[in-house]
């Protein structure tokens, strides 16, 4: 799995590429933990180029969605179509706020 | 991790318990799985009930162990695949129920999946047991007679229709 960071305006993006399963998590957990913890409230987390997830995979998500709730601040999601099927699956769309694609979740982030 | 072909439709996967060799076997057997379906969806939903039970294997059966045997044999017969999990750690009692988990719990979610993911799933144990007696010279008194298992093997298997 391949990670980047970046920063539009005040929104933080986190994207990541590849496969996302248990051996990935202490990584991405790490990293969301810091960057909620250090950073404006806005988040994305772009998934767009994720090409399988598990249920690991989704807790991590589950933490970062908590923290940024404790922060009061604003997370969403951009999925792919494996995403999307496990989060529909697992339910975790009616918690998180998805966005098809980052120019709809940069919209969606820039009017809060 | 290591393949070996016992039969014309049984292919027998080995890794050690390490998060580090899920992907790839979870690779490998979607590929399996595409090559006897032709059918993605299948495959798909193979690869996440087999990567479901391996991380349930690493976690609970080895308790995060890493080096210990995973041994997963992948079967095709007439219209359905059967994968085969096998670990030597500790046993489940029962197999957890698939019900959803609070809608906020991070944990809980892999039964669920490999309940949705596949048609049928069962969990054997064999236990390997050590069984003690101790005799005296005098025959009025019982022998003492202790059974402790001493290890087990544990086979997940998982069955999908095509």
């Amino acid at each position: 799995m391949i990670l980047h960071e970046r920063k539009h305006n005040d929104i933080d993006i986190i994207e990541l590429s590849g496969r996302f399963i248990m051996a990935d998590t202490p990584e991405v957990r790490i990293r969301l933990t810091s960057l909620i913890k250090g950073g404006g409230g806005k988040l994305i987390i772009d998934l767009e180029k994720v090409t399988f997830i598990d249920s690991s995979a989704c807790a991590v998500l589950i933490s970062a969605f908590k923290n940024m709730q404790i922060k009061s601040g604003h997370l969403v999601l951009v999925t792919s179509p494996v995403v999307q099927s496990l989060i529909e699956l697992t339910r975790l769309h009616t918690i998180f706020e998805i966005s098809p694609n980052l120019a709809s979740a940069l919209d969606a982030l820039e009017s809060k | 991790m290591t393949a070996n072909k016992s039969a014309p439709d049984i292919i027998t996967l080995k890794i050690v318990s390490d998060p580090q060799n899920v992907s790839l076997l979870g690779e490998a057997i979607s590929a399996l799985c595409l090559y006897a379906t032709k059918n993605e969806k299948c495959a798909q939903d193979i690869q996440l009930a087999v990567i479901e039970a391996l991380n349930n294997v690493i976690l609970h059966a080895y308790k995060n162990q890493v080096g210990n045997d995973i041994i997963v044999q992948w079967r095709q017969t007439t219209g359905c695949l059967s994968v085969e999990i096998t670990d030597f750690g500790v046993s489940m009692k029962s197999i957890p129920p698939g019900s959803f988990p609070e809608f906020e719990a991070e944990n809980g979610r892999g039964w669920w999946i490999i309940n949705a993911c596949v048609d049928e799933y069962y969990y054997k144990v064999v236990e390997f047991i050590e069984r003690e007696r101790v005799c005296t010279p005098s025959p009025k008194d019982e022998a003492f007679d202790a059974i402790s298992v001493t290890s087990s093997k544990n086979t997940l298997t998982l069955i999908k229709h095509f």
